[in-house]
């Protein structure tokens, strides 16, 4: 991958932070390697990329769509359809199917998000005709058997019972999202919960299948060890004829504003921990202030010693991490504050972190933190494209939001390009104030319900509960 | 154990890099660059690997130390990893805080983890900061300073660590309380991350000691990949490592695990949905070539969807929702793990069952020849799959050279692989998997546990 090229310390960013290291100059910045594009007659689109280090080849779809396509009450139904086309395919049983990718070393899964069904594989180079195979079929004659989507939603719905059994952290997010966009799109649950699992029936996978899923809408990236005229060639003879969905592609508007504070509590008896989930209306993927907003929230909560660490961990030693993310879609998703502390000290650290988001809005950054900031994303992407499932990810990723190359080339202007001035109006603009959140903790209630009341008004739910949502918020 | 190593931070990523590394099998083609890994011992001791990668502008400097929790007594556990966090926490001549600072000021990463053999400090860095790095990481091996306030600071931090890997965590929980009912001789019986009253109890002298009898040139070895010219390198190493004295080489652990006299078990009650069995027999250690067959073993047994007991169990009986395996491979004779999360209201007597009519199966008639043919297709994949990264080709000479005495063995893997048998699969199978040589851990949900009818 010798097209991803250095970055360079400027002199003004190691004066401002006092270190001598030797700096090159320079700053071309790492550019996206050479990748060609092609449109099939029947819409679909593909992205080859040759590389040669290893022996490997790697696929990754995406077909627009996703778990917006879930009708009401029945959400997971696109989540059981990623599952159930891996269980048997053109002429493999669900068994068969397995042993075939597994047989060779290879991998391949598939699965919904909120926006597309995604499939990712990877498979050694010589056996890169069975992986479109494969995928051909998991795609175009999924089996769709009565007796495999039962054990899927069965196994669906166990899954979360094991969740809500294990580390809190894997779970939070999810009431988060619930709580945040209830009413909107981004608030149903993308793999459905154990209600609506329980509603979902094949007849929905089979129309999911029919309506939201065909040739039209695929998106498929391919990098690695190929000669990308053959792969083009077998790539439009397996995905070339493959028929339209039925039905147009769902699309969420953009959701409200979240005001004032409001809490919901998720009861785990016996919990030694609380976590806790601060979240707001965030930006979009396609967010012109994207880096502007990564360059800021890499400070506030992004690296190991940003603010939000500094405080919650290295100063105080109330938890072992915190930090703050932005999900991105086509819409504006989630910004999340994630932190967690032992049972006793659940209000100190959630005003920590509330006065940490103040003191960001109070102060905004300075030239060394910014300075600070840039060097450690530029320093910190290059690793973020090595491998041939990075790549190709990231070239469906552009390809499903429009975007081109230049996200990933034009990445190190941007960065550079953020000045006080700027982080200042980003903060303003895609940071939420402390006094508007949309609170979620997970932990024992008996123990801090009346604690936490002060945040806001509290709605209580158990984590045993078959939804994300309390039932009588409904 | 089954979470084997502790992380200093939440990282997804790293534990699918060791995984993958643990089971290289080459094709015989050879490795690119493999040619060009250079090394050199210091007079202090400390060995420095290299293996020039430019593909990315980017370095992964990797150093093990020869210390885990296996070298710990009561009283003191967990210290191995505590001084793993207390590693970032100031210097004689850098106040607490600073390394991290500088290093992403400069475009830098890091993590460490800690298992019951080594604690291994990892950083990722542009090129650019190779000299840098080098300064902090020579520093801390010189310089190391025990701030108090620090100590008590971070001993909250790895307490919260414990609640959310253990406490709240079901299989964290049975695990651990497996690993201390599996060793009743051997340290391995502790849990990397201590035990509560030793995480309130460890003192700065221990630390100190501790500094002092395994953190010396001569205890380490470094591993860097990536944008680097040896020559470079190793003109670094001398003018911020060489300078660092030696120490007398800390005392071997001596104590062996004697031959386990019949089946151990363990039941615990909790708050939970679903129960839990999971089964631990004593293994090999890394350099065994035992451990290559249980390897093979155990994936053809538990690895991915055409394993035979994600087929029995998941597939065809519903008795699990999720089965896995794990195998421990450090300096000494480890655990080999298989484990069954079962469905809610499921009967964890009936998983436990049907896992043993699996491996009574295998012990009997062996593998197939296409399950050998995939383990082996599986573990070249793997391999293949490690080496796309700079991050994963440091593990995999840091995993070969510290638990197999030299990182060349990586490329004995081939050879090594394609001698094992259905024979050998089928005698490990009968003379280890056995219920003797074995603890076997329940969690049982608290309202089926008032029936007490779990077993």
């Amino acid at each position: 991958m010798n097209a991803l090229r250095t970055y360079a310390l400027t002199a003004l960013a190691a004066l401002a932070l006092g270190v001598g290291v030797a700096h090159a100059d320079g700053a071309e910045g790492v550019r996206l390697p050479k990748f060609e594009r092609v449109t099939l007659p029947n819409g679909a689109q593909l992205v080859l990329m040759e590389k040669h280090d290893t022996p490997l080849v790697s696929l990754s779809a995406m077909i627009p769509g996703g778990a917006l396509g879930d009708a009401p009450g029945r959400e997971g139904t696109a989540s059981l359809f990623g599952d159930l086309i891996q269980k048997g395919a053109g002429t493999r049983d669900a068994a068969q199917f397995a042993e075939a990718v597994e047989s060779v070393g290879g991998a391949l899964s598939a699965g919904a998000d909120t926006e597309s069904v995604n499939l990712s594989a990877s498979f050694m180079a010589k056996d890169v005709d069975l992986m479109i195979e494969l995928a051909s079929d998991v795609l175009q004659r999924p089996r769709l058997a009565p007796e495999e989507f039962e054990k899927v939603r069965s196994l669906a719905v166990q899954s979360i019972a094991a969740a809500k059994d294990s580390d809190p952290r894997a779970l939070v997010g999810e009431y988060g999202d619930a709580w945040l966009f209830h009413g909107h799109p981004y608030g149903r649950p993308t793999d459905g919960n154990e209600q609506t699992l329980a509603q979902v029936t094949l007849d929905d996978v089979r129309r999911y299948y029919a309506e939201q899923v065909g040739g039209d809408r695929l998106i498929l990236a391919v990098v690695g060890d190929f000669k990308a005229a053959d792969m083009k060639r077998k790539l439009a003879a397996a995905f070339g004829k493959w028929r339209a969905a039925g039905a147009a592609i769902p699309i969420a508007p953009p959701p409200p504003a979240w005001q004032g504070r409001r809490v919901l509590l998720v009861d785990k008896p016996g919990a030694t921990q609380t976590y806790f989930w601060l979240g707001s209306v965030g930006a979009s993927r396609t967010d012109p202030a994207r880096t502007a907003q990564s360059v800021v929230n890499n400070v506030f909560g992004g690296s190991f010693t940003s603010m939000l660490n500094s405080e919650l961990r290295i100063k105080s030693g109330l938890t072992y991490g915190a930090n703050a993310v932005f999900s991105r879609a086509r819409q504006p998703a989630s910004f999340s504050i994630r932190s967690y502390t032992q049972t006793d000290k659940t209000v100190e650290a959630i005003d920590l972190a509330l006065a940490t988001l103040d003191r960001l809005h109070r102060d905004g950054l300075d030239a060394t933190a910014l300075a600070a900031s840039q060097q450690y994303l530029l320093g910190q992407f290059p690793p973020t494209l090595e491998t041939n499932g990075q790549l190709a990810s990231r070239l469906t990723d552009l390809a499903f939001y429009a975007l081109g190359p230049d996200d990933v080339d034009g990445y190190a202007t941007r960065v550079r390009s953020v000045d006080v001035p700027a982080a200042k109006a980003t903060i303003e603009r895609s940071f939420p104030v402390s006094g508007n959140l949309a609170i979620v903790l997970i932990g024992d209630a008996a123990k801090i319900g009346a604690a936490v009341a002060k945040y806001g008004p509290v709605t209580k739910m158990s984590i045993t509960d078959p939804t994300y949502y309390p039932a009588a918020a409904q | 154990m089954i979470a084997s190593s502790i992380s200093r931070r939440l990282c997804r990523g790293l534990a699918v890099v060791a995984l993958a590394l643990a089971t290289p099998f080459a094709s015989g083609a050879p490795l690119p660059g493999a040619d060009q890994i250079v090394t050199k011992t210091l007079p202090n001791g400390l060995k420095i690997v290299v293996w020039p990668d430019k593909d990315i502008p980017n370095v992964a400097m990797f150093t093990f130390y020869r210390v885990g929790s296996r070298n710990e007594r009561p009283g003191i556990t967990g210290i191995s990893h505590f001084f793993e966090h207390m590693m970032f926490n100031g210097t004689s001549t850098r106040p607490p805080g600073e390394f991290d600072r500088v290093m992403e000021a400069n475009g830098g990463r890091n993590n460490a983890y800690t298992s019951s053999d080594v604690t291994v400090y990892q950083n990722w860095f542009p090129a650019s900061a190779t000299e840098l790095i080098f300064d902090l990481e020579a520093d801390r091996m010189r310089n190391l300073d025990f701030n108090p306030e620090k100590v008590e600071s971070e001993r909250q931090v790895v307490y919260s660590e414990r609640r959310s890997s253990v406490d709240n965590d079901n299989l964290g929980t049975l695990a651990e309380q497996m690993q201390a009912t599996a060793f009743v001789a051997h340290p391995y019986q502790i849990p990397t991350l201590g035990w509560p009253s030793d995480i309130e109890g460890w003192k700065i002298q221990d630390l100190k000691d501790y500094y002092t009898k395994y953190y010396a040139p001569n205890n380490a070895t470094m591993f860097i990949v990536g944008d680097v010219s040896p020559e470079a390198i190793f003109r670094l190493a001398d003018k911020y490592l060489a300078g660092i004295k030696a120490q007398a080489a800390p005392e071997p652990v001596t104590t062996k695990e004697p031959e386990q006299p019949g089946e151990r078990r363990i039941r615990i009650v909790r708050e939970a949905q679903t129960p839990i069995v999971a089964m631990a027999w004593h293994s090999g250690a890394a350099k065994d070539r035992q451990t290559r067959v249980m390897e093979v073993l155990l994936s053809i047994l538990g690895s991915g969807d055409s394993s035979r007991l994600h087929q029995r169990l998941v597939e065809h009986e519903q008795a699990a929702v999720e089965v896995g395996t794990s195998l421990d491979q450090g300096f000494d004779p480890g655990l080999a793990w298989i484990y069954a999360i079962v469905p809610p209201g499921g009967d964890p007597a009936r998983t436990e069952a049907l896992i043993d009519e699996e491996i009574a199966r295998m012990a009997k008639d062996g593998p197939t020849p296409a399950e050998l043919t995939k383990a082996r297709n599986q573990a070249l994949a793997a391999f293949w799959h490690g080496l796309e990264t700079i991050s994963g080709k440091a593990q995999a000479l840091g995993t070969f050279e510290v638990f197999q005495g030299d990182y060349r063995k990586m490329f004995d893997m081939p050879a090594e692989y394609a001698s094992i048998t259905a024979d050998d699969l089928k005698r490990v199978a009968s003379q280890v998997l056995t219920v003797n040589n074995r603890t076997v851990g329940v969690v049982v949900p608290k309202a089926d546990g008032a029936q007490g009818g779990a077993q």
